[in-house]
């Protein structure tokens, strides 16, 4: 049964061997999913055991309860929220201990023995699916009423616990002076204690979602409100609630005093839906007859309103096959539940697995930022660096230290704790904690990168994009080979343009004479910088690259590395002296625009030397397809020599 | 006679060569017996000055005689030359290092994307990605989800501000956005990081990897699923890994499949690990749900989606043998400087 149930919706997660009333049994356990508030209950797993067997389920006989009898003193002021409300008063009540057999069973639900009346409350839910509340006449004051209006300011739960209330915020039952209940809890001012002889047993269905509400902002999670924040059929209220008063009456004596209380506005009615034949067999990929799943739905209980369309004849075209199932089955409303529906009792297992489908051809519609990460790693990794993953929420500091862009910090409104509240908005904090780690560990090369999201705010909007970070530590100085393994990186995915300003932010944790922008295209593509002194002594870079930024520079770009030489390369040098202010960057961008591109091979800075006010470089210029004279003459009037 | 005087000058010659030590010995006794004023050549220009009868019988022994002067000098020259080869090969040659470089490595959860993607790649699919700072229409009420549906207990959100601002808690989201975004027929996989709000011990992070396939075609059934969801767990766990597909509800999905592979501890006799009942879920699955296509403005009645997901991490960790889960996240997770797995 434990496979059946797990094939058809129900998982069995455990199984255990258990004694109930003294003989060998066995407990299993199943995961019923959010759609299925019916079968948090034994009654609703039997129905689908019996579905699946084509069986029919038998249920217990109870008393029916009547209208005759003392009229109740309920008012229903939640009227939006409560869908329906079955009450009735039983008195002459003895209660006590539970029988074994009772205690066993609400065990076997995590659940401790706490009387008669109570534990039959709690079987009766396990049973039908149904929460119930008891409630204590000779600690009620008045009319009980149903309200979200109110100001009380904190209750105390049956377990013990006192919760806060906000105002007209949670569905309570009350009397004139108390809270009654929560709709998800007791309240311990009526609580059924072994001296109750008279209740009022009621058993209700409400909004789920306001149920969901409560249960989130009190922190209160139960039996009953697992089941009632799902969607639960109010025609089922009747039924569990004669079946807990049977029980009553059966166990501890007493006598019904009142008639049946039954608020309930609006009935429930189950849809219409209609079900498009060879549905099961389209979506299952295997032949489903259509009779097969006309009986199935029989089995599931479900009315078929026009079923003579089933098989070969004139008349089938043009007219529909409806299907009603039963209230309780809440998650049905459109054709393709009813195709879930056959194909589960059906049977999975029956649909070969083993096929690979020859899928057609389609549209590649890969992100090219995706593309090019993957090309970064493996340039990255090739070059010696080890991809590390950390977690995109910091330390409240952390984004202080390493934030160089113009935007705010995200912080996450509940964070897993108070100590990594905000979304970082550098790759830095994450590779710094690991080039702590690796320090402490005594591992010897750190040469680290990280490709993940960054974060932050800015004019209102939430923004992120793909960054990668780079992380070198090393003994010695290594700026230059920092820079250049960089450098390298960006050259190899398609970059020539490449430039170094310094920076207009700089994080804190930089070293504030060595932190410069890159600049790739004339635009800022990222950072690169020498970290100040760390309590490691060791000398560590750090560069990030904004790698959303850089596929859009990327895209659509055709560069043609590829050159025919028919002669040999002519190096020519000339020496210029700049201002300490003047870019060299600049200076050379102009110098590359003076020079045909078909002669100029590359242009470098071979030397620099500092003066007293000004900074002399020597400028290199490679010329190609060109002879010495031709070369000469360029070079000469290039450089006004 | 010029011949006689050939013959003492080769044995000169001979002397002045086996006194020559380096190459560079041999070009002063080139000049002084070969070069243009050399004695053996000016010797041999004396031939002109003999008779004709002279010429006749000792012009050839003048040649011969040269050839062998000559022939001793090449030989010495050849040999100081090789000897020259010899030391500038003695004096560049290297020895081999003993150090290796130390060579970079991808993350696990990357290397195990990939081989995940190399699948899908070579069946035509394309990859996706999205935003992790998701708006509450994409995580949840596109697929199905609307506020207050029960469904988002399954689910700890974390808020950025809430309730339309979150992390997304699914890769789900990024079908959600393909499915606004793209025009049928296509066929994308998303690896992607999610976010839950949950504590961080040995067995569950806040941060995970999930991996999703969305397919949307003419007409696909569960079976096509099926058999692509084999595919991918014969890659990964091995030709004989034994799978069931059952029904299971996700909102998102209708029919839908939960994934379990037979359990690996008991083979399916049952045992702690898989709690007695011999599977362990790894995977959930379905026919995308006709209100999920709807909202995206898909027509259902021409199109017809599958997807499937599955968590990343503890897949991962079986593989490389990790028993914290923090470890693939935090600083913990160290590559053997030398080493790598194999490439083929």
């Amino acid at each position: 049964m434990g496979e059946a149930l797990s094939l058809s919706g129900f998982m069995m997660d455990s199984f255990t061997e258990v004694k109930f009333k003294n003989l060998p049994d066995y407990l299993i356990g199943f995961e019923v999913r959010q759609n299925r508030a019916d079968c948090l209950s034994l009654y609703g797993l039997a129905r689908e055991a019996a579905a699946f067997y084509g069986l029919k389920v038998k249920l217990p006989k109870t008393k029916k309860i009547g209208a005759v009898g003392e009229k109740l003193d309920i008012k229903v002021d939640a009227g939006k929220v409560v869908k329906r409300i079955t009450a009735i008063k039983l008195s002459g009540l003895k209660n006590a201990e539970s029988p074994v057999w009772l205690k066993e069973f609400v065990a076997f639900q995590g659940i401790n023995s706490i009387n008669l009346l109570v534990d039959l409350s709690n079987y009766v839910m396990f049973l039908t699916g149904y929460p119930s509340h008891l409630i204590d006449l000779h600690k009620v004051n008045g009319t009980i009423s149903w309200s979200l209006n109110h100001d009380f300011s904190e209750v105390t739960t049956l377990m013990g616990t006192t919760v806060a209330l906000k105002k007209d915020n949670e569905l309570i039952i009350r009397d004139q002076k108390n809270i009654i209940a929560l709709s998800l809890v007791g309240s311990k001012s009526a609580e059924i204690d072994m001296t109750t002889d008279s209740v009022i047993a009621e058993v209700a269905v409400y909004d789920h979602a306001v149920i969901r509400k409560n249960s989130r902002s009190l922190s209160i999670v139960t039996e009953a409100s697992h089941r009632l924040e799902k969607v639960l059929d109010p025609n089922g209220c009747l039924a569990a609630l004669e079946l807990l008063a049977s029980l009553i009456l059966e166990y501890a004596g007493g006598r019904a005093e009142s008639g049946l209380y039954d608020y309930y506005p609006k009935k429930y009615v189950s849809p219409v839906i209609e079900f498009i034949p060879g549905s099961p067999s389209q979506f299952s990929g295997i032949e489903i007859p259509d009779k097969t799943a006309l009986k199935i739905f029989k089995d599931l209980e479900f009315k078929i309103i026009s079923p003579r369309l089933i098989g070969p004849g004139p008349k089938k075209s043009g007219r529909k096959i409806l299907v009603t199932p039963p209230t309780y089955r809440q998650d049905l409303e459109l054709p393709e539940d009813l195709v879930e529906e056959a194909i589960r009792i059906y049977g999975y297992d029956k649909i070969p697995a083993d096929r690979a489908p020859g899928l057609p051809v389609t549209p590649e519609i890969t992100p090219k930022n995706i593309i090019l990460a993957e090309k970064i790693r493996d340039i990255l990794t090739a070059t010696g660096f080890d991809e590390i993953l950390s977690w995109p929420l910091t330390g409240k500091d952390d984004n202080g230290l390493t934030n160089y862009s113009a935007w705010r910090t995200i912080a996450a409104q509940n964070s897993i704790n108070d100590l990594f509240p905000n979304l970082r908005q550098s790759i830095a904090s994450g590779l710094l904690i690991q080039l702590d780690e690796y320090f402490k560990k005594n591992l010897k090369f750190i040469d680290i990168f990280e490709i993940g999201r960054v974060f932050g705010e800015k004019d209102g909007k939430y923004l992120e994009h793909e960054s990668l970070g780079i992380l070198t530590a090393a003994k010695e100085k290594a700026l230059p080979k920092f820079k250049n393994n960089l450098e390298n990186l960006l050259r190899l995915i398609g970059f020539n343009d490449l430039k170094y300003f310094e920076a207009k932010i700089k994080p804190a944790i930089a070293h504030p004479n060595s932190v410069w922008e890159i600049y790739a295209d004339g635009k800022a593509i990222g950072i690169i910088y020498k970290l100040a002194p760390r309590e490691n002594k060791l000398e560590s870079y750090f560069a990030e690259i904004d790698l959303n930024l850089i596929t859009s520079l990327l895209k659509g770009r055709e560069n043609n590395p590829v050159v025919e030489l028919t002669q040999k390369l002519i190096y020519l040098d000339a020496n210029i002296e700049l201002e300490k202010n003047q870019s060299v960057y600049e200076y050379l961008n102009g110098l590359e625009k003076k020079i045909d591109k078909k002669n100029l091979w590359a242009l470098t800075v071979a030397d620099i030397y500092p003066l007293e006010n000004k900074t002399r470089y020597t400028i290199r210029v490679a010329y190609k397809e060109l002879t010495d004279q031709e070369a000469k003459k360029i070079h000469l009037s290039v450089f006004n020599l | 006679m010029p011949d006689n005087k050939l013959k003492n000058l080769i044995a000169t010659l001979k002397v002045d060569l086996e006194s020559a030590k380096v190459i560079n010995d041999t070009e002063k006794i080139w000049r002084r017996y070969f070069g243009d004023s050399g004695e053996i050549k000016l010797c041999m220009k004396e031939i002109k000055n003999l008779s004709v009868e002279g010429k006749k019988i000792k012009a050839p022994i003048m040649k011969s005689l040269y050839d062998e002067a000559l022939g001793l000098f090449r030989a010495k020259e050849n040999l100081l030359k090789h000897n020259l080869d010899k030391r500038a090969l003695e004096s560049g040659s290297e020895e081999l290092n003993y150090d290796s470089p130390k060579i970079g490595h991808l993350h696990p959860i990357t290397k195990t994307i990939r081989e995940m993607n190399q699948l899908f790649v070579s069946l035509g699919f394309s990859i996706m990605d999205g935003p992790e700072i998701e708006e509450d229409e994409y995580c949840f009420q596109r697929l199905n989800v609307p506020m207050d549906h029960p469904a988002r207990d399954m689910q700890d959100t974390i808020y950025i501000k809430e309730p339309n601002y979150l992390l997304r808690t699914q890769t789900s989201s990024i079908e959600a956005r393909t499915l606004a975004n793209y025009k049928p027929p296509f066929k994308i996989v998303s690896p992607g990081r999610v976010y839950r709000n949950e504590n961080v011990n040995k067995s569950n992070h806040f941060i995970f990897h999930q991996y999703q396939a969305v397919v949307v075609l003419d007409k696909v059934s569960l079976k096509d699923m099926f058999g692509v969801f084999n595919l991918l767990l014969k890659k990964m766990y091995g030709r004989d890994v034994i799978v069931r597909y059952r029904n299971k509800y996700y909102p998102e999905v209708e029919p839908g499949a939960g994934v379990d592979l037979r359990c690996f501890n008991c083979g399916g006799a049952g045992c702690p690990v898989c709690k007695g009942v011999g599977w362990i879920e790894i995977g959930g699955s379905g026919i995308i749900h006709p209100k999920v296509m709807k909202v995206a403005g898909i027509d259902t009645k021409k199109w017809r989606g599958f997807a499937f997901g599955l968590g990343l991490d503890r897949m991962v960790m079986a593989k490389y043998n990790i028993t914290d889960i923090r470890t693939l996240l935090g600083g913990n997770l160290g590559y053997k400087y030398y080493e790598n797995e194999s490439l083929i």
